[in-house]
């Protein structure tokens, strides 16, 4: 039997009156997939830095592969790779050189950092920047490469941070493809954090975060299933005049702005239609969908 | 559910206990990256080197050139004092500039690297004190070369000494040097370090004239400022021909060098063990940003 890749129980930070982190309980398995999704302030990144050693928990433990974080910090630091949400990388010297680096920093002999960070800047597309400095690289070409830092060393575990923020669509599908090639090349635990939800739908288990606890936690599938067949958007001029109406058939309404949003208890085409057209001009839209992620956050959040 | 469970099998493939039992990691790469890092980049910075050369000698020849006309050429030479006197000049700036890049560091997040490498954090202090004071070392050797051409070195410089005290001072300057590092959380505040730390060390020492003549608290403050001892330890190096004398032993100069060099460490790793000393690298997620944190002692030791 092996410890778990991460562990945490009860795990508080408060600073101050401001408490970041209110109890937070996690097990990821080895090798698992692990999406800590909520939006930002939720205390997403004061858990990573708990779990990495880096920040002391006010109350609570935390561990890594068995490990307790305050009795060995640098064990933990040995085990884990860290992806900070933002760059950690020295701009003023090139990929190559950052790479180099950094495999020092984890006492790696030079001809081994060479062959692996040759390996990573192949598999990230970085070749033709490889002797130039971090400066001039795009955006997505610097979280590649802060990626590549964070792997360098073949940790057991792998923290992501936020790995896609302010990144554009094609950087974001890069970055994905990028970490789905470590997982299959090396079996590594991933925990990610991210608020952009239908990222983490790859995601083997989720835990929603919010206020500094986890308000719901599962795998993506189930958690979707469990929300129903369909999503039905509709949208009106005055929602608050066709509510009732629409609640007495869809059942209770969650209200975006002018979209009233519902989670039909059985999926019933010929009764919506009856519905859409009993209500005539007073709708603009009616919209079914298949309910995702982002539904099961907003969902929980009502 | 088929593709959840995928990787799972995956890890499975691996030996479970994977690296249970790392060894350590040494420690001697670590540092060494460090120090190869800030060395380079001060090579790279040829502005940064070029000053370090050139202000030590605007000294020297200003300064020297001016007082000996006002003061008159009298028994020696102002400037053969001023020789020493600008040789930790060259020492105390590579020193200071080199340990406050740790702050650039904290800000810029280069810093990031070094907190989340396996080893505890006193030895970032101890990897940038030396990287601090191996540049420093590197920038009055160069000087060294100039004021042997220009034919401003003693004949009987005692060359076994002088390294010595390159180094010595070097260390304690590195340790003044870490110290504002580790208490300082922007570089904001450049000019106040200029003006508060740099020029009150330089100035209340016997770079520009013998710490006797210094009266009053200007005197204690002398004798207080470790830097002291090292333009002394300078002056037993490179003998005057003016006959000014070393105000010290030097037995003294070496002991209040070292001593001082340990202490800042000390206090500098101590700093930097908290998690408080990071406050801008991990803007401690809160509405209030980096304030709590570093008000309060949320924590206590990390490394």
């Amino acid at each position: 039997m092996t410890a778990p890749a991460v562990h945490a129980s009860g795990l508080v930070k408060r600073y101050g009156d401001f408490t970041a982190v209110a109890g937070l309980d996690l097990e990821i398995g080895r090798g698992e997939f692990f999406g800590l999704l909520g939006p930002n302030g939720a205390g997403k990144s004061t858990s990573i830095h708990m779990l990495s050693s880096l920040v002391q928990p006010s109350e609570g433990v935390a561990s890594v592969c068995g490990i307790d974080t305050r009795v060995d910090p640098v064990a933990v630091r040995q085990r884990i790779g860290l992806v900070f949400q933002d760059s950690a990388l020295d701009r003023q010297l090139s990929v190559w050189e950052n790479l180099r680096f950094s495999g020092l920093l984890y006492d790696l002999p030079l001809p081994e950092t060479r062959e692996r960070a040759e390996h990573l800047i192949r598999l990230f597309g970085l070749e033709e920047k490889r002797d130039k400095p971090v400066g001039s690289l795009s955006g997505g070409q610097r979280r590649a490469l802060d990626i590549a830092r964070g792997v360098l060393h073949r940790p057991e575990v792998l923290f992501l941070d936020e790995p896609t923020i302010g990144l554009d669509l094609p950087s974001r599908r890069r970055i994905w493809r990028f970490i789905a090639q470590l997982r299959a090349e090396t079996g590594m635990t991933v925990l990610l954090t991210t608020h952009y939800l239908e990222e983490a739908a790859d995601c083997d288990r989720v835990a929603f975060i919010r206020g500094g606890r986890i308000v719901l936690s599962g795998e993506p599938a189930a958690l979707v299933g469990d929300l129903g067949d369909d999503i039905v958007e509709v949208s009106a001029d005055q929602p608050d005049a066709v509510r009732a109406e629409l609640e007495a058939v869809l059942g209770p309404a969650r209200v975006e702005f002018e979209t009233l949003s519902f989670r039909p208890p059985q999926h019933d085409a010929a009764r919506l239609a009856a519905l859409t057209e009993s209500l005539g001009a007073r709708i603009r839209s009616v919209v079914v969908r298949r309910p995702n992620l982002n539904d099961v956050f907003l969902w929980v959040n009502q | 559910m088929s593709r959840a469970d995928q990787p799972r099998e995956l890890a499975g493939a691996h030996p479970a206990d994977r690296g249970a039992r790392r060894a350590r990691p040494g420690l001697w790469r670590p540092v060494y990256a460090v120090v190869e890092r800030d060395l380079v980049k001060l090579w790279r910075q040829k502005g940064r080197l070029l000053s370090a050369l050139v202000r030590p000698l605007i000294w020297l020849f200003v300064i020297g050139a001016g007082f000996e006309a006002t003061v008159g050429g009298g028994g020696g030479s102002y400037r053969s004092f001023l020789v020493p006197g600008v040789m930790g000049m060259a020492i105390l700036f590579g020193a200071l500039l080199g340990a406050l890049s740790t702050v650039y560091e904290k800000e810029s997040g280069v810093m990031r690297m070094l907190v989340i490498a396996p080893f505890a954090h006193r030895w970032i202090v101890f990897a940038k004190m030396q990287a601090a004071a191996v540049s420093a070392v590197f920038q009055a050797l160069l000087l060294l070369v100039i004021l042997a051409g220009l034919g401003d070195l003693p004949a009987d410089t005692d060359w076994a000494l002088l390294v010595l005290s390159i180094f010595a001072t070097a260390y304690a300057c590195a340790g003044i040097g870490m110290l504002v590092a580790a208490f300082s959380k922007t570089l904001d505040n450049f000019a106040a370090i200029m003006n508060f730390v740099i020029f009150p060390v330089f100035f209340l020492s016997g770079s520009l004239y013998p710490v006797g003549n210094l009266s009053g608290l200007l005197g204690v403050a002398a004798h207080l400022n470790p830097y002291t001892y090292g333009v002394d330890l300078l002056k037993h190096a490179l003998p005057q021909m003016s006959g000014h004398a070393a105000d010290f032993a030097v037995t003294l100069d070496v002991a209040v060098l070292a001593g001082f060099a340990v202490l800042a460490f000390s206090v500098s790793a101590w700093r930097f063990s908290r998690e408080q000393a990071y406050a801008p690298l991990f803007g401690f997620g809160g509405p209030k940003k980096g304030g709590p944190g570093a008000g309060k002692p949320g924590g206590g030791k990390t490394a």
